[in-house]
């Protein structure tokens, strides 16, 4: 059992104070992600663990041994540090670099003998490197170089492993290739591994635990759920998130929104009902919520892109099994929700006998008095399913008074307009 | 597969019968090269009779030589030619390694053993000697030059690394820079000595330029320990200069004990170089070129690298020598000038053949 422990550690830069009073434990086995706006401290908490800096106050140890103050060899055979920028160019092979892990282990003139070179292997084979054995480092894509420099820390047989940023330049493949490999190590060799991230999904989904730093402070740390709140993430990187549980992996996932819509919502604007469907609804829901309108949205099938949109932006919806037609009850429940707004929107949805009793709520709509505008981006001939029925429909509203638009930016300019009016008349206006 | 992976191990594994060959090899080449220069001269000799000669030299082993030279050619190539190929040699294996050692620190492929300011320092410290005749009352006439180049030389490294320290060790970058500022300086003190010397400063320039035309036995005798010293000295660190290659951070957590290792190698490199230069005065483009073309054909490892750069940089500076004696035969040019106007275009060959710059 290992346990890296962090005391009270202070840095400055100068007389910048780069770190305050971080303290945390770290055993056997754990996936710890560290998490931070640029400049927050983390590159320079790494430094600090692997004694290339020295803390001004507070120790870092290793089980019973001071990190500073060791010999670089030592601290080599105990800690590797995966750096950030992992540039090589130099005409040395892959098999080079991962001995050059070895180094700390050589007395000055002896050769890498038969064991050095089983090690290297052992590491090339766990990291998936060893084809390339024989290839110069300079020529590897940015993912199998960054194997071969993860390849070279563990040929250091280390107790713990540091990364900056491990996956940032690497395409999804490789980083979730190189993410499985970090909990492999740890699950199966007992490592500790501490390593920075960008990245929040990809620390949601596999840090045991999560040290939010800020400003050179530990704001939060502990479990990926506790840390991970859109609270925390509000107050360090000031952007509201959005935070969900994935239903297909059971991690947490982030979602940052913009910072427009922070302050939009801070002030709602009344509400629109948006009638959408297979992704044509998508941009429209966000820009309402973006310009601070109050949104709900229905009725949506479950697994339709609207629908999922609906759920990030926390839109209240009127939902429906997927594939299936819109139920009698679930047509009421819309037109329910209808009834509180002040304004519907019709998109230029695909409309076949699953979502026909949209169209229809869309003419009760315009009964119950509600200004109902129609998208029209697409002809509704090019979208109508239905053998003519939605044709017919839509040619209903026209004629009960529904405003045809073409574009988006149509749609926004008379909903505002529809507040102006409103505001200033005291009386709903007729287009 | 398996045959192939196994294939990868041995390879590996027999590395150091492959780096015995190419020492073996090119000690040969060398032997070969000192043989050829020693048969240059008005008395013509064989190349057999001065191989034999050369290896009749060798305690212990060269008893076992016996050939057909005459007692006159065997004092005409040990007392008069072997001191000046032996010379060449030596500068030869100090520039090159010293070479090595300084694109290592510098992972800078332009940078050569004079980048700290060591050549023009210790041409100042020579031209004390030769032009105002500092020393001479001292230390005679045959070591009062190569004393002060010494000297010089060594003063000006102190001076840089002093300078270019900080409380957080030294910086390669301030090193570089310091280096030509003071370089430059001495340069100028050197042009303005040159400038105003009355008399005679032909052997100034021929000093400047560099090349052997004093050489004796007494002086090699002190020269190839020192240099021997510091070779082995600076072999210790092969490994740790591989490893520097990759940056100091990552040296540093491989378990480099990079300030350490870096503070002995720009000394040990400049005593090298401060010593060729006592021997040889400044000569150019070998410090650059040889660990470069050594680099191409045994690869970046220091551990051949440097006895491979060490051997070849010897061989090139002994054939230049040939050279500089021969082409324009009676007249003696100095080495420099045959290294540099060999040298340059060579490397630009290999510039524009290789495309890229292999450090």
């Amino acid at each position: 059992m290992v346990t890296l422990k962090i005391c009270g550690v202070e840095c400055y830069y100068g007389s910048v104070k780069v770190l305050e009073k971080v303290s945390f434990t770290i055993h056997s086995g754990e996936l710890v992600g560290l998490l931070g706006p640029n400049g927050s401290g983390k590159t320079t908490l790494l430094k600090t663990i692997s004694g290339a800096l020295k803390p001004k106050t507070g120790i870092v140890y290793l089980n019973e041994a001071e990190i500073f103050g060791m010999k670089s060899r030592e601290v080599a055979r105990n800690i590797a540090v995966v750096p950030q920028n992992t540039d090589v160019n130099f005409d040395f092979t892959a098999l080079d670099i991962v001995l050059m892990g070895r180094h700390p282990h050589l007395s000055r003139f002896k050769l890498e003998s038969e064991k050095d070179l089983t090690v290297a292997k052992n590491v090339m084979d766990l990291t998936n490197t060893w084809h390339l054995a024989e290839r110069h480092i300079s020529e590897l894509s940015g993912g199998e170089r960054q194997r071969v420099i993860i390849a070279r820390a563990l040929a250091q047989e280390p107790k713990v492993l540091l990364l900056d940023e491990p996956t940032t330049h690497l395409d999804i493949n490789s980083q979730l290739e190189i993410m499985d490999l970090l909990k492999e190590l740890c699950v199966q060799r007992g490592l500790i591994v501490l390593a920075v991230f960008h990245d929040f999904n990809l620390a949601a989904r596999y840090c045991d635990s999560v040290i939010l730093l800020n400003k050179g402070k530990i704001v939060s740390i502990g479990g990926v759920d506790e840390v991970l709140t859109s609270e925390n993430i509000r107050k360090v990187f000031q952007v509201d998130a959005l935070v969900k549980k994935n239903p297909l992996t059971g991690s947490l996932y982030v979602i940052p929104l913009t910072l427009k819509w922070v302050k939009a919502s801070a002030n709602k604007k009344f509400r629109v009902h948006v009638i959408c469907g297979a992704g044509t609804g998508t941009q429209i829901l966000k820009t309402l919520v973006e310009k601070g309108f109050d949104v709900t949205a229905g009725v949506l099938h479950v697994l339709d892109t609207d629908y999922e949109t609906a759920l990030l932006l926390n839109i209240p919806v009127v939902s429906e099994a997927p594939f299936s037609p819109i139920t009698e009850q679930n047509y009421k429940a819309n037109l329910k929700m209808i009834n509180e707004a002040k304004a519907v929107v019709v998109t230029s949805m695909p409309i076949g006998f699953a979502n026909l009793l949209n169209l229809k709520a869309a003419n009760d709509a315009l009964e119950m008095g509600i200004p109902t505008f129609v998208v029209e981006e697409t002809p509704i001939s090019q979208r109508d399913f239905t053998a003519g029925k939605a044709q017919q429909l839509l040619l209903e509203l026209k004629s009960k008074g529904a405003v045809f638009v073409k574009s988006q930016n149509e749609l926004l300019q008379l909903l505002d307009g529809l507040e102006v009016v409103k505001g200033a008349l005291g009386y709903e206006p007729t287009y | 597969m398996r045959s192939e992976k196994s294939g990868v191990e041995t390879k590996y594994l027999k590395r150091f019968v492959k780096w015995t060959t190419i020492i073996l090899v090119l000690s040969l080449f060398l032997l070969f090269s000192m043989a050829l220069a020693s048969t240059v001269g008005p008395m013509p000799i064989s190349v057999e009779n001065a191989l034999g000669i050369i290896l009749h030299q060798i305690p212990i082993v060269g008893d076992a030589i016996q050939g057909q030279w005459t007692p006159l050619e065997e004092s005409v190539v040990v007392q008069l030619r072997l001191p000046r190929v032996l010379s060449a040699a030596l500068v030869g294996v100090a520039l090159s390694i010293a070479g090595v050692v300084f694109q290592g620190i510098f992972r800078n492929p332009m940078a050569d053993p004079y980048v700290l300011g060591v050549a023009s320092g210790g041409g100042f410290g020579a031209l004390l000697a030769i032009v105002f005749g500092v020393g001479l009352s001292s230390l005679g006439l045959f070591y009062a030059v190569p004393v002060m180049a010494c000297v010089g030389a060594l003063s000006t490294m102190f001076l840089v690394y002093a300078i270019a320290r900080t409380g957080f060790g030294i910086p390669v970058l301030r090193l570089l820079l310091v280096g030509i500022a003071v370089s430059s300086f001495f340069s100028s003190l050197i042009s303005l000595m040159l400038a105003t010397a009355g008399g005679d400063i032909h052997a100034a320039f021929n000093w400047l330029f560099g090349g052997f035309p004093i050489c004796k036995w007494e002086y090699i005798n002190v020269a190839s320990p020192a240099i021997l010293v510091c070779s082995v000295a600076i072999y210790a660190f092969a490994r740790d200069l591989n490893v520097m290659l990759l940056g100091e951070e990552q040296a540093r957590h491989l378990g480099v004990e990079v300030e350490t290792v870096k503070k002995r190698l720009i000394i040990l490199g400049s005593l090298l170089t401060a010593v060729a230069i006592s021997i040889s005065g400044i000569i150019g483009f070998i410090g650059l070129i040889v660990p470069h073309i050594t680099r191409i054909l045994v690869g970046p490892d220091h551990r051949i690298l440097i006895p491979s750069s060490a051997l070849a940089g010897a061989s090139l500076l002994v054939l230049c020598d040939v050279v500089a004696r021969t082409i324009l035969r009676p007249i003696v040019l100095p080495t420099g000038i045959v290294t540099a106007m060999l040298g340059a275009p060579f490397f630009i060959y290999l510039l524009i053949k290789s495309r890229r710059i292999t450090v």
